[in-house]
């Protein structure tokens, strides 16, 4: 290594880069001889294999990216950007499609109401009083008209229902189940 | 990768070592330095110098070689002419003197001796003292007896009655047998993304639906005692219950999507403080679940230590790991060892390291490869670089000065942490969102992460480690440690991937499922059939991979029915 300007150096510049440049190679050998053992025994097979597997991914990442698979039988395009289903307007690989929303009617276990299956979460939540919004029993006008950001499900806003939201245990009727939501499990609250 | 072998001697070497001494005796010339780096034995006022170079110029050659047969010094430029010009032979081989490294001076190499190297293996273990370990849960070194991993292939008579009753290897099946779409029950699609992972779970499966946890015998769910706090007391929710009955419904070979309310019933009865109709993180919801069913489910006779050992509970007999953390004195080399169980590895996204040359660890790793890559997005981070960073050593910041046993007051310590015992399943979480408590703000790294579906733990596994910290020394059979995992337990094949896409408030979880060489898409309700580049491309949020001989690879199908 040698000095850009061109007046002779002191010698304790001397001195002082010749100590650097010692300490350089001794770092750079100690480096060379880690490696050279690491390589000679064999240890690094393994840095071979990872890097033969980014080469693959990142080829068929490139690959992958320039086809655009038609909205066939079960290939979806893209990797779960949109929310609420794959392959818009395509059928799942069973060939079912779905709403939007999950139209299943589940009995609440906690007050034995049938509730939409996709508004179980939120229902459950005044149901049980837990959360920041359940406080009061009389929840109706205090959940007006506030909106939340959507999360996942198509129907943005959480609206409060058509029917009132009360926390209360209502011995309602167990009428409406629709064969439960297709299932062979068991929806009812018992107790087992 | 696998233990370090010796590669044959050159003839020099192999000729040396019939005509001296065998290399064992060169012990008592080493000595070790703190943190354990051997070198040649020396007065401390002597100044090894090259003789040639000296008479030539006055500046010391930084490399220098002892000459094993009469322990003159020299450069590498003039260890050539010493083994030639010497008489007699056996001055081919030198040793280098701050490095403890064999040389021949013939070859112009460096070589390698399993007998050398067991010399300084000594000589470095003699030199530490013993490590201190914490007493809680140190695991003892039993040896756990293993069973040899067999292949086993089906002959033909048993492949035909596989094919005509299995509906998975049946040419008419749509598709794998569990796989169920779940619905999303308002917010709810990182608990089903959690699920889906978690049903193809191949240690989990197998547990439910060998009916191990029986929903309809469970004690739990009778109510003995009752809870005066809890306001429904008669109805004790036990989660293995209701997850036992998650995957009869997802294995019942019904197909339309299943809600699992009952499911998030009993969570949100447990996890009240986690109850509410928001978007919640899946990896919290994962932890969260795991711990639940250990309180459900585990056996009061195991309770206290066997934490780590995994005996308690099914969560923790998949899930649950030993990391080993180290904290070394960086002044004199003590080392301090703890041992803590984990469910999951979290991992930091390192997106600064990434550059086409990239070396940024003290890892030697040879990368000659990369430059082939210079092309590439350079923010693309991959998980074997996630791990490297996991298990790299660490200087902690001054202010954390370590109180040294040894040296008795606080100093500055390197912390290395690595994998003392795999789990059944690995669960990998990449750090993806970050939350600055000073600054109230949270963001999201959305960084793309390269991550194998064949992953090989061997070396981030404690014995690596340890190994490499002393230099991958050739160690003799005898002298290898009880921390030896035999190399087939650290394969892992990948099976489920939770991705996360958008932003951090307003984001969706989706899995990707690996069944039966195809990978599908389960996002919510809906379950696709998707390509691996799909898979590859995705936001990988959490990684599920499972020990490979608990994997069962379906066969290609092209020969069957």
């Amino acid at each position: 290594m040698s000095s850009s300007n061109d007046a002779p150096l002191s010698p304790r510049s001397q001195l002082a880069l010749r100590c650097f440049e010692e300490l350089l190679d001794c770092a750079v050998a100690d480096v060379a001889s880690e490696c050279h053992r690491i390589a000679r025994l064999g240890l690094d097979r393994s840095v071979d294999a990872e890097e033969e597997e980014l080469r693959v991914w990142a080829a068929r990442a490139a690959a992958g990216g320039d086809h655009h698979h038609p909205g066939g039988f079960g290939v979806a395009e893209e990797g779960g950007a949109g929310p609420g289903g794959g392959s818009k307007g395509g059928v799942d690989v069973f060939g079912q499609t779905h709403p939007a929303i999950a139209a299943d009617v589940i009995e609440c276990m906690n007050c034995g109401r049938p509730v939409v299956a996709g508004r179980f979460a939120p229902h459950l939540e005044k149901c049980m009083g837990k959360g920041r919004k359940a406080r009061a029993k009389n929840t109706r006008s205090s959940t007006a008209g506030r909106t939340r950001s959507s999360n996942g499900i198509a129907a943005s806003s959480y609206s409060p229902y058509s029917n009132a939201a009360n926390t209360n245990r209502v011995n309602v009727p167990n009428g409406v189940t629709d064969g439960g939501c297709g299932t062979g499990g068991d929806h009812s609250s018992h107790v087992l | 990768m696998s233990t370090p072998s010796a590669p044959p001697p050159c003839p020099h070497l192999a000729a040396h070592r019939l005509s001296s001494r065998p290399l064992r005796f060169l012990r008592r010339c080493l000595r070790v330095r703190p943190l354990g780096r051997p070198e040649i034995r020396r007065d401390p006022r002597e100044l090894p110098r090259c003789s040639p170079c000296a008479a030539a110029s006055p500046s010391p050659s930084p490399r220098l070689y002892a000459c094993l047969s009469c322990a003159a010094v020299f450069c590498p430029s003039h260890a050539a002419s010493h083994a030639s010009a010497s008489a007699g032979p056996g001055h081919q081989i030198a040793v280098d003197v701050d490095r403890a490294e064999l040389f021949c001076a013939a070859c112009g190499d460096q070589v390698y001796d399993p007998d050398f190297d067991h010399a300084v293996f000594l000589a470095q273990s003699s030199s530490l003292l013993p490590s201190t370990s914490s007493t809680s849960p140190s695991p003892t070194p039993r040896k756990r007896r293993r069973v040899d991993y067999r292949a086993w292939a089906p002959d033909p008579a048993e492949f035909a009655l596989m094919s005509s009753a299995d509906p998975t290897t049946s040419a008419s099946a749509a598709a794998p047998a569990g796989l169920r779409g779940l619905n999303n029950l308002g917010n709810t699609c990182f608990m089903n993304s959690v699920l889906q992972a978690l049903l193809h779970a191949p240690p989990l499966r197998n547990y439910f639906l060998g009916d191990r946890h029986n929903r309809f015998l469970c004690p739990r769910r009778t109510p003995v005692r009752h809870r005066a706090a809890e306001a429904d007391a008669t109805k004790l929710a036990c989660l293995a219950c209701d997850l036992d009955e998650i995957y009869s419904a997802a294995f019942s070979g019904e197909r339309m999507p299943y809600s699992p309310a009952k499911f998030l019933y009993s969570w949100w009865q447990h996890a009240s403080n986690l109850a509410s109709y928001e978007q919640q993180d899946a990896h919290e919801f994962f932890i969260s679940i795991l711990d639940h069913i250990h309180e459900n489910i585990k056996d009061d006779q195991h309770k206290s230590h066997a934490q780590g050992h995994g005996d308690c509970c099914i969560a923790h007999r998949v899930f649950s790991g030993i990391l080993r953390s180290d904290v070394t004195c960086t002044s004199c080399g003590f080392t301090s060892t703890t041992f803590e169980p984990c469910m999951d590895i979290s991992l930091d996204l390192d997106v600064g390291d990434n550059t086409p040359f990239g070396v940024a660890n003290t890892k030697p790793h040879v990368r000659n490869g990369e430059r082939g890559l210079a092309g590439m997005n350079s923010k693309v981070s991959t998980l074997m670089r996630c791990l490297e960073r996991f298990t790299r050593a660490e200087r902690l910041d001054a202010e954390q000065k370590f109180f040294c046993e040894r040296c008795g007051e606080r100093q500055e310590s390197l912390k290395q942490m690595s994998i003392r015992r795999l789990p059944l399943v690995s669960c990998f979480h990449i750090k993806r969102f970050e939350h600055s408590a000073v600054k109230k703000v949270s963001r999201k790294v959305d960084h793309c992460l390269q991550f194998p579906f064949s992953l090989d733990m061997a070396p981030y596994l404690s014995s690596s480690i340890l190994r490499s910290r002393y230099g991958n020394r050739i160690f003799p059979a005898e002298a290898s440690d009880a921390d030896a995992v035999s190399e087939l337990s650290s394969e892992f094949e990948i099976f489920a991937v939770i991705t996360h896409s958008g932003k951090l408030e307003a984001g969706h979880y989706v899995t990707y499922l690996r069944l039966n060489n195809h990978w599908y898409k389960c996002d919510d309700a809906w379950v696709t059939r998707v390509e691996e580049h799909t898979v590859r491309t995705s936001q990988a949020y959490m990684l599920f991979y499972v020990q490979k001989t608990l994997y069962y690879k379906a066969c290609e199908r092209a020969a069957a029915v």
